[in-house]
């Protein structure tokens, strides 16, 4: 018998390259920098942020050392814009109100989508192939082509409120989760599900306590996508939800331009760090989870 | 540890419009029948085997037993209680899959937990249990594994363990061999015959490996189209089969089928192959005296054992060597004579130092009249029967 762990082999590894590493080195800077300008301004002092949005000192370097460091602490006003920005958007506010609507979507679309992906998946007629095609159909739609009948649809159902959006998103993720969790309902061996049936399982405890779980990889995979999409949406809430009430931190955002004749960038870029932070930490947090063969095993492999 | 009793149980699939035949099932307005007139009485702690060629509705019947299939008609008991309508979790039974079927995001330990834990049952008994049912096993060490990081053989033992601790009523098994390599099979299937010595349930076991079923089954029932052909201890079934497919299906190497004539002189009756005339024995002659068959065509059938190359005047069927296959103990000499290719085992002990059989070479074969078996040419039925 065999003790040896079952060990993915890594395959080949590329040689080490310094001209590569340059290459890479630059794209990915590239990559990042709209992100470290936002950073880097959103500690600057407001007047500084369009005189010079890359540098870091009212004095060039040329003139000294002594004068350079004192530019510096001239530019940088610490969390200053950060206050201003929380005072300002009322952010606490917003961040609770997306971080609701963000976790509410995403929990409804993951657990009604996952079921429903099960359900149509075991049970083959011509309706459940029917729901099939249209959660593929959604896909194809554009939302610019629906977004006016929506709101209009929406205000008359009572979803303008933090709650009712979460109805909303159901309706627009389900397309795409609906597809995901199908594949991969597919790939789990029936017998699994019978198995826990004869075990003494009702169907609702095989759902929770048996098929969701296997099927943790594509329900990350499925919160991501989601979570980073219902984070960062403006336009969905905005034609939606009555934002004088109720304003998610993409709206807050655009409503700290509109308030005030002048715009108070410092504050901007605050903001934007603000929103932007929690939705990378989740990312990171969950990336190593996507797509991991938990059913791998279950069945002869 | 009970009785199962199926009673005229009947499968019934609803037709899909396929009109394709692509099998021997009887068809009705209804659907297509997968089971039919299913009867059978499981005494309690018996090993019942279900042994067909595949799509014979073996699984089918097992798998209404469990109650993953509804029963289209007939009424199924599980301890005298009528169960047609019982939940699969409701009726105390247990099966084990051919893929082993494992919960993959749990250890070993959490698998065989799984049904007890369902059942609320007190953590020292589900320890207990759990622990015994590895021991039996022997997946102890492997308790904390996932089941990805366990071979095959190992699997299907959690998969087992996962059904016995439980202690069901009965205990179904789905050709749960079948995903293993031979070697494994052969290991496996000695673990199962002591298994069963181990624990006290009632067995129902589906495969479609003679070999398993007559090493397994206490009575086996050999399925073909949903029909059962017949229901019987292996030895019996081996030494009195019903009708031509069962004795074919029954045997390693296959029984050896030689068109011929049944021929009756008086009080006695003898079978006629070409030219050789070999009288049956007094008890096979007194079976078909017993029904006054009369003289007809008929299929005559002789294992590959029973085949002997002595040398008996008159009792001779000329055949010519194909090819011969040394399995160390016998050599298995395939042979064409009158017209049909057929086997025969001679031991390797009656062969000279250096008697290799040469492809063409001309052999002449004779059997005894005990050991012949005479299916009509029409129904294919044991005209003994």
């Amino acid at each position: 018998m065999k003790q040896t762990k079952a060990k993915p082999s890594s395959g080949r590894t590329l040689k080490h390259s310094g001209f590569l590493t340059a290459i890479f080195a630059i794209i990915s800077l590239t990559w990042i920098s709209p992100l470290l300008i936002v950073l880097l301004n959103s500690f600057k002092r407001k007047a500084y942020i369009f005189k010079n949005p890359f540098g870091i000192s009212t004095a060039s370097i040329f003139d000294g050392f002594e004068k350079w460091m004192a530019g510096i602490s001239k530019t940088f006003v610490g969390f200053l814009n950060y206050s201003n920005a929380i005072k300002k958007t009322d952010f606490w506010h917003s961040f609770g109100y997306s971080l609701f609507i963000t976790v509410g979507s995403v929990l409804l679309i993951v657990i009604c989508c996952s079921m429903c992906a099960w359900f149509i998946t075991r049970v083959q007629t011509w309706w459940t192939k029917l729901i099939y095609v249209f959660c593929l159909f959604s896909m194809v739609v554009p939302f610019q082509m629906v977004m006016f009948t929506l709101s209009k649809f929406a205000n008359m159902l009572h979803l303008s409120n933090p709650v009712g959006i979460l109805v909303v998103y159901l309706g627009f993720g389900a397309g795409l989760a609906v597809f995901m969790f199908c594949g991969f309902v597919k790939s789990i061996p029936v017998e699994i599900e019978e198995a826990a049936m004869i075990d003494g399982c009702n169907p609702l405890q095989a759902y929770f306590l048996v098929v969701f779980p296997i099927m943790k990889p594509t329900v990350i995979t499925v919160a991501i996508l989601d979570a980073m999409w219902v984070w960062n949406d403006y336009l969905l809430p905005s034609l939606v939800l009555n934002v004088n009430k109720y304003r998610t931190i993409p709206i807050a955002v655009q409503y700290l331009k509109q308030s005030h004749g002048q715009i108070d960038w410092g504050a901007m870029m605050a903001v934007l760090v603000l929103a932007i932070l929690p939705i990378i930490i989740f990312y990171i947090a969950a990336q190593k989870y996507i797509i991991k063969g938990v059913a791998a095993g279950a069945v002869k492999g | 540890m009970a009785t199962v009793t199926l009673k005229h149980i009947e499968k019934v699939y609803p037709n899909t419009g396929d009109k394709k035949k692509k099998h021997n099932l009887k068809v009705t307005d209804e659907g297509v029948v997968a089971v039919q007139d299913f009867n059978l009485d499981i005494a309690d702690q018996e090993f019942i085997v279900l042994v067909g060629p595949s799509g014979c509705g073996k699984s089918t019947t097992l798998r209404m037993v469990a109650g993953l299939e509804d029963i289209t008609r007939g009424e199924l008991y599980i301890d005298g209680q009528l169960v047609n309508d019982v939940a699969p979790k409701d009726r105390d039974i247990s099966m084990v899959f051919q893929n082993y079927a494992l919960y993959p995001h749990m250890t070993v330990r959490q698998n065989m937990e799984f049904p007890l834990k369902l059942r609320k049952l007190p953590k020292e008994e589900i320890d207990k249990r759990v622990n015994h049912a590895a021991e039996i096993l022997g997946i102890t060490e492997y308790l904390n594994r996932k089941p990805k990081a366990l071979s095959g053989g190992q699997r299907q033992r959690v998969a087992i363990g996962r059904a016995i601790v439980r202690e069901p009523k009965v205990l179904l098994m789905d050709e749960p061999l079948s995903n293993l390599d031979a070697k494994l099979r052969n290991q496996m299937r000695a673990e199962i015959l002591k298994l069963r010595k181990k624990i006290n349930t009632t067995f129902i076991y589906v495969t479609h490996d003679q070999t398993e079923a007559m090493t397994l089954g206490d009575r086996i029932v050999i399925m073909k189209d949903g029909v059962i052909q017949q229901v019987g201890a292996p030895q019996e079934v081996y030494d009195n089969p019903v009708n031509i497919f069962v004795a074919g299906f029954i045997g390693v190497p296959q029984m050896n089928f030689y068109d011929g004539e049944l021929k009756k002189d008086g009080s006695k009756y003898c079978v006629q192959v070409e030219d050789a005339l070999i009288p049956l024995d007094e008890s096979k002659n007194q079976h078909l005296l017993a029904q006054d068959i009369k003289p007809q065509e008929i299929v005559v059938g002789v294992r590959p054992e029973h085949i002997s190359l002595e040398n008996v005047p008159g009792r001779m069927i000329h055949g010519v060597a194909d090819v011969s296959e040394l399995m160390g103990a016998s050599v298995h000499l395939h042979i064409n004579a009158v017209g049909k290719d057929g086997i025969i085992i001679v031991p390797t002990l009656d062969l000279k130092q250096d008697a290799g059989f040469q492809p063409g070479q001309k052999i002449d074969f004779t059997f005894g009249g005990n050991v012949v078996h005479v299916f009509s040419k029409e129904t294919g039925r044991n005209l003994e029967y």
